[in-house]
């Protein structure tokens, strides 16, 4: 009994060892030849040019954008000053430095098919809207209650989990450069009779899109019409303007800045009127058609309405 | 800014005072001439203090997501960091006077700023109004220029850079020398500054942009980065028919130590500029005035902070080698293909010896011949057997 023991345990210790050496065999290979990696750079060059693929000179510049955005990664640049180190977001052609890293809202579920800089129609706010996109939830706006219904509530949810949060620290912060970029989104919800709080968009509409996009390849053309239908209907035809929020008479606004944990200083410059004068200038120069479907304002309009 | 020189003249008047006494008629003319001289340099220096944000853009630009896709598919980020936009040269300057087409609020799309424009500040020694012109001018005359000897635009135009293909916003990477050289600003240092210049963030600023300007604006490791951008692209190495001059460098020892955070080390516009001109000046190693070219060498490896002892066999380090081209390197190609073959059949060798060994430890009695087989299941019998 004991010689068997001795036996099993010498040949599981041998087939160990020979386990080893076959890693070591793998592991030696790259160590070896790994200078060659850049001769493989050279080859897959070559091979790209009879396919007709990004490096193909003939190809077209709508294809060249699109192969460019397709290989376009999230990277991050690293700027050392000696008594600091700046560690940003690296921007293609920015010239300002960002200074910070963005995480991403990975769990808005509009965003999962629209992406995270998703207003383009309206040219002249399409960057003040993407802005309120990083702080608000896509439901905020474009989903607002019905006449007569009871309002929405509205509480902060971290990007990366989605769990309700308190009110983000930053908040309050006094260093402007952290304004918007608080890790989290103000969304909608409503109060349960249990006195528990629950996103508009909870769980139920989570899994309508998440099935949606699994199954999409396979559902016909119909029922893919048929289905984003239903995920989108409780879109509201028109979304709310910015004076909603943004009113000199801060008790009318939609947005309970106060129970959200806004600073009367911060609040004071949200309906300041700095922010409402500007905003009736928009909506006297630039954004008469504003959001009337497909009517976009474009070029030359500026001038048009002056 | 009345109050500001107003201040500096008033300081300059109290000490004309004390000094009337112990000059003569003479020395005093001259002297009245200097502090003219000085007061004058001091109202020019001190125009523009600090960028205000007179329009306050930060309004709105002070919030990360002020952000648009353009027309060609390129994500538009509007933020300015605040607090970083302070840390530079930068800071005294106006975003109107780079953003000049910006005439009202809310703006239309802003165009591409000029950055060879005259600013409003005003360049001391000269007195003249700041531009960044003159690197135009260098620019041009180098390898990275966009036109030929004879004027004529050279092919594949969208591939030579522009400021910004290079440069972001610069930021101040000041020096401290009171007590050993560290970074970042001397305090000590800096309030020797400040008992006289009180004005402003003057000193600051001054004791700023002089010890940043006494090092490298970019540390080595970001400098590599930035060739890489384009030298490193197969593609763009195809169109202008160039070797992978970054992978090479990075097999060198001199990049070794960059990796590991050395800035003492040789990088790219170490060796490509003539030691003492402006980075802008990358010359063809074709050219007989480049810092690259082959009788130009030793002299690049030998400028004062480097190999300055160094004889002219220095030159025949060859710091691009392109080991997987044949035809421009054949003998360091197949030195190369000889001694990882070497160093493959050696090692996986004695790899396969180890192995088989074990495999005979597992199995000691295996064998393909039946006779073999047979003579070792009678040896063990008798073995057993005599037990």
């Amino acid at each position: 009994m004991l010689n068997l023991i001795k036996t099993v345990i010498s040949k599981l210790y041998i087939l160990v060892l020979m386990a080893f050496t076959i890693w070591y065999g793998f592991f030696l290979y790259p160590v070896i030849f790994g200078h060659s990696a850049d001769h493989d750079v050279e080859v897959l060059v070559s091979e790209e040019e009879h396919g007709g693929s990004f490096l193909d000179e003939a190809q077209n510049e709508e294809e060249s954008m699109f192969d460019a955005a397709l290989r376009e990664q999230g990277s991050t640049a690293t700027t050392n000053l000696g008594y600091m180190v700046v560690e940003e977001q690296y921007v293609q052609g920015h010239f300002h430095h960002v200074g910070m890293k963005v995480e991403s809202d990975d769990t808005n579920l509009c965003l999962r098919c629209h992406g995270a800089v998703p207003h383009d129609k309206a040219k002249s706010i399409r960057a003040f809207l993407n802005m309120h996109a990083f702080y608000v939830a896509c439901e905020t706006c474009h989903i607002y209650p019905k006449e007569g219904a009871s309002e929405w509530a509205f509480r902060w949810y971290n990007k990366e989990t989605g769990d309700i949060i308190a009110n983000p620290p930053g908040l309050t912060s006094l260093d402007k450069s952290m304004y918007g970029n608080y890790g989290a989104k103000i969304a909608p919800g409503f109060l349960k009779s249990d006195g528990n709080f629950r996103f508009l968009n909870g769980t139920k509409e989570r899994a309508f899109v998440t099935k949606y996009l699994k199954e999409k390849d396979i559902l016909s053309s119909t029922q893919q019409s048929k289905l984003k239908k239903i995920i989108h209907r409780n879109i509201n035809e028109k979304p709310l303007l910015c004076d909603s929020c943004h009113t000199s008479n801060e008790d009318k606004a939609y947005l309970p800045f106060v129970q959200l944990g806004y600073p009367k200083r911060r609040m004071y410059d949200l309906t300041s009127t700095e922010v409402v004068g500007m905003i009736e200038k928009y909506q006297d120069f630039y954004m008469p058609k504003f959001l009337l479907p497909g009517e976009g304002w474009h070029e030359g309009d500026v001038e048009d309405e002056k | 800014m009345g109050l500001l020189v107003g201040e500096t003249v008033h300081q300059n008047m109290t000490r004309w005072h004390s000094v009337n006494i112990l000059l003569g008629e003479k020395s005093k003319y001259a002297l009245l001439l200097v502090l003219l001289i000085s007061v004058l340099g001091s109202m020019l220096w001190t125009a523009p203090v600090q960028a205000e944000d007179e329009l306050n853009c930060v309004l709105c630009h002070k919030f990360r997501g002020l952000s648009r896709i353009d027309e060609s598919g390129n994500f538009r980020l509007f933020y300015i960091n605040e607090n970083l936009f302070m840390k530079g040269p930068h800071k005294r300057v106006n975003c109107m006077d780079c953003h000049r087409d910006i005439e009202k609020i809310p703006h239309d799309p802003a165009k591409k700023v000029n950055c060879t424009a005259e600013c409003h500040l005003v360049e001391p020694s000269g007195k003249k109004k700041f531009s960044h012109k003159p690197v135009e001018k260098i620019l041009e005359k180098s390898v990275h220029g966009r036109f030929d000897e004879d004027g004529k635009p050279k092919e594949y135009q969208e591939d030579y850079p522009t400021c910004k293909s290079c440069h972001e916003q610069p930021l101040y990477r000041p020096l401290s020398f009171f007590k050993g050289v560290s970074s970042g600003v001397s305090r000590r240092g800096l309030g020797r500054c400040k008992t006289c210049h009180q004005t402003g963030d003057f000193a600051e600023d001054f004791y700023n942009h002089v010890t940043s300007r006494l090092q490298k604006t970019r540390e080595s490791k970001e400098i590599v980065e930035v060739c890489a951008k384009c030298h490193e692209d197969p593609a763009f190495q195809k169109r202008h028919g160039l070797d992978n001059v970054v992978a090479s460098y990075k097999d060198t020892y001199h990049y070794k130590a960059i990796r590991f955070g050395s800035d003492r080390t040789a990088d790219c516009v170490d060796c490509h500029i003539v030691y003492g001109e402006s980075v802008h000046s990358v010359e063809s190693m074709d050219s007989p005035t480049s810092a690259t070219y082959k009788a130009n060498i030793a002299q690049t490896c030998r400028n004062a902070e480097c190999h300055h002892e160094a004889g002219e066999g220095i030159a025949s380090y060859r710091v691009h080698v392109d080991y997987n081209n044949k035809e421009k390197n054949p003998m360091e190609y197949y030195m190369l293909k000889f001694f990882t073959g070497l160093m493959a059949v050696v090692l996986y060798f004695f790899i396969v010896v180890i192995f088989l060994e074990l495999l005979r430890r597992l199995f000691p009695n295996f064998s393909f011949s039946s006779a073999e087989r047979a003579e070792h299941r009678q040896s063990k019998s008798v073995t057993k057997g005599g037990e």
